[in-house]
């Protein structure tokens, strides 16, 4: 495959993953909107209520953690101790921040590697959440989030490296 | 242990995200007791049982809709007709609109984006000095931390485990202190200047109501529910955003449907980011308590301070410190653990510390190096960053006076709670 062509493809990947992102954001928050209003019109007209209602919510939270933050870094927007690129040079800065990514893509593997250990104990003890479900599906987002953000900071760094280093290939995949 | 420590801090300060900071010392932590490292997922996955989370993203949403309609105008408009006729007016106004709009977009930014173009042209209009004006802006980008329904207090009430509807009622007067102190130094700057005095209108005023309408009732949805006690925190949340969405996408049709997604994706960015760090934070707080590290701070401390005054003053130097380098959400989620059980030795009940802490910390927006707001003032309004720090300093030595006001007076924010 071509240099050209590959950019393509990356290009569609990040759409599509984009409007995956934006989508289940819309979902879970209006989700979770729904379900809270809901539930106070169910309970201050009508005096009743849905038990699980607040858990629901609570497990939204968790989804909408999860995918805030993978679509946080793919517009690189976690937040950072940002003192040194007001001091340093812009490809000091891009050397520094190849490291460091590299360093977060390196934790968030091994934290979603525990995460995917504790899914493991879920379905073994068959912990449940909203009145008798099983809880795996509601909490495996975590472990997946883990991943992908690993994922993301891999890619982050591997993109500065490119625009430090590789502005040959820029240009080639250019043309 | 300490090379590691070092090491992460070295990796913070290079800019490290500040989540990944915290996962790892977490799991250095555990490592270092030699407990599984499954427990750093365990007490992430805690996140879920936290209550009133669930304000944070509905609060942050019905902001950031907030600040993409015409609201910020309209609330300028009113605040205008309600306090321009007095002596050093649009500063006032500024002051005023920016900590309500703080307020309700949780300090993140936004304030100095939406409400600092219409304000900074307009007090420049009126004959305000320059520099004044860029130092007025920037400072009010933060002002409202302290009123709710603010992030950072709502952060800090899940955190600490302390009622939220109390935080709101203690940050009240705290907050109008900042405000008045504020107001005073703005009257006293507009004496010199020549600005043009706007002659009250009552037409005007009733042409801004007007205008409003459809707002004017929000702020007493929301805290006149949470004041009362007639709703939770996170229920009062959610009632604000159906309402602000009917108001300024289905009636005044000012967002547009297609608009969503962005303004979905821009605010829930913010919020996985802040959440995130929540999370991971509840690990490394677990090891700091399974390590005992509150008590060994305490016998440290106690053996050099004795008394609750030098205590609250070497709290707000550390705060001060802390502001300058780390964000006010990373803080709260990472020392408010820490200080807790510390304070309450000293006699600083909780949500004092809380009022203190959120205080103290809105100073760390205007200080440099990192200070967030005036980064985004240099670059909004296209000033050298040297310039946007001297001209905030006057307004961060009457903050720092404040803040300590705040501190040594405990019972200014314990009055409306008791």
């Amino acid at each position: 495959m071509s240099q050209a062509k590959l950019a393509a493809l990356f290009a569609r990947l990040d759409n599509a993953g984009r409007i995956a992102e934006n989508t289940l954001l819309i979902l879970v928050l209006g989700g979770m909107v729904a379900v809270a209003f809901l539930q106070i019109i169910l309970r201050e007209v009508f005096s009743t209520g849905v038990i699980w209602a607040n858990e629901l919510v609570r497990i939204l939270v968790l989804w909408l953690a999860i995918v805030g933050a993978v679509a946080a870094a793919r517009d690189n927007r976690h937040i950072r101790i940002d003192l040194l690129s007001h001091l340093l040079s812009d490809k000091l800065v891009k050397g520094i921040r190849i490291v460091v990514d590299l360093f977060a893509a390196a934790v968030s593997g091994i934290v979603a590697v525990y995460l995917w250990r504790y899914i493991q104990v879920e379905v073994e003890l068959e912990f449940t959440v909203l009145d008798g479900l099983p809880a795996f599906p509601a909490h495996v987002i975590a472990p997946i989030g883990f991943v992908l953000l690993s994922y993301r900071f891999l890619i982050l760094a591997i993109k500065q490296l490119i625009e430090l280093f590789g502005s040959n290939a820029a240009e080639e995949s250019a043309t | 242990m300490i090379v590691f420590t070092l090491l992460l801090v070295l990796l913070a300060v290079l800019g490290a995200p500040l989540f990944a900071i915290i996962a790892a010392s977490a799991m250095i932590g555990f490592l270092s007791i030699e407990e599984d490292l499954i427990n750093v997922a365990i007490e992430f996955m805690r996140m879920e049982q936290l209550q009133f989370l669930s304000a944070i993203p509905f609060f942050t949403f019905a902001g950031y809709l907030l600040s993409e309609s015409n609201a910020p105008q309209r609330l300028v408009r009113m605040t205008q007709a309600v306090l321009g006729w007095m002596p050093g007016g649009l500063a006032l106004v500024c002051l005023v609109t920016c900590a309500f709009f703080t307020a309700f977009t949780g300090a993140s930014g936004v304030t100095i984006i939406a409400l600092g173009a219409i304000l900074y042209p307009a007090l420049a209009q009126d004959g305000y000095p320059d520099k004044f004006n860029l130092g007025l802006v920037t400072t009010s980008g933060s002002l409202g931390l302290l009123f709710a329904p603010s992030l950072p207090l709502i952060l800090y009430g899940v955190v600490a485990e302390v009622s939220i509807d109390d935080l709101f009622k203690a940050g009240l007067l705290p907050g109008l202190l900042m405000i008045a102190m504020l107001s005073i130094w703005c009257i006293w700057v507009s004496r010199k200047s020549r600005q043009v005095l706007t002659p009250y209108s009552t037409r005007e005023l009733l042409a801004a109501i007007r205008e409003s309408i459809w707002e004017i009732p929000l702020p007493f949805v929301v805290l006149g529910s949470v004041y009362s006690g007639f709703l939770a925190v996170s229920e009062a949340a959610a009632v604000t955003v159906v309402y602000v969405f009917v108001v300024e996408v289905l009636i005044l049709r000012e967002v547009k449907f297609t608009e969503l997604p962005r303004i979905v994706r821009e605010s829930m960015l913010l919020v996985g980011a802040i959440l995130l760090i929540l999370g991971l934070s509840l690990a490394s707080t677990n090891y700091t308590i399974l390590a005992g590290v509150p008590q060994t701070l305490f016998e440290m401390l106690s053996s050099v301070v004795t008394s609750q005054t030098t205590f609250l003053i070497l709290l707000l130097l550390f705060l001060l410190a802390l502001g300058a380098i780390l964000d006010i959400f990373s803080a709260i989620v990472l020392v408010v653990p820490l200080l807790l059980p510390v304070a309450e030795l000293y006699d600083v009940s909780t949500i004092h510390l809380g009022i203190i802490f959120l205080a103290a910390m809105q100073l760390g927006y205007m200080t440099p190096p990192v200070g967030l707001n005036l980064f985004i003032a240099s670059y909004r309004f296209e000033k050298p960053i040297m310039q946007v720090y001297s001209a905030t300093f006057p307004f961060l030595v009457i903050l720092m006076a404040s803040v300590i006001l705040i501190a040594f007076w405990p019972s200014l924010s314990l009055w409306l709670v008791e």
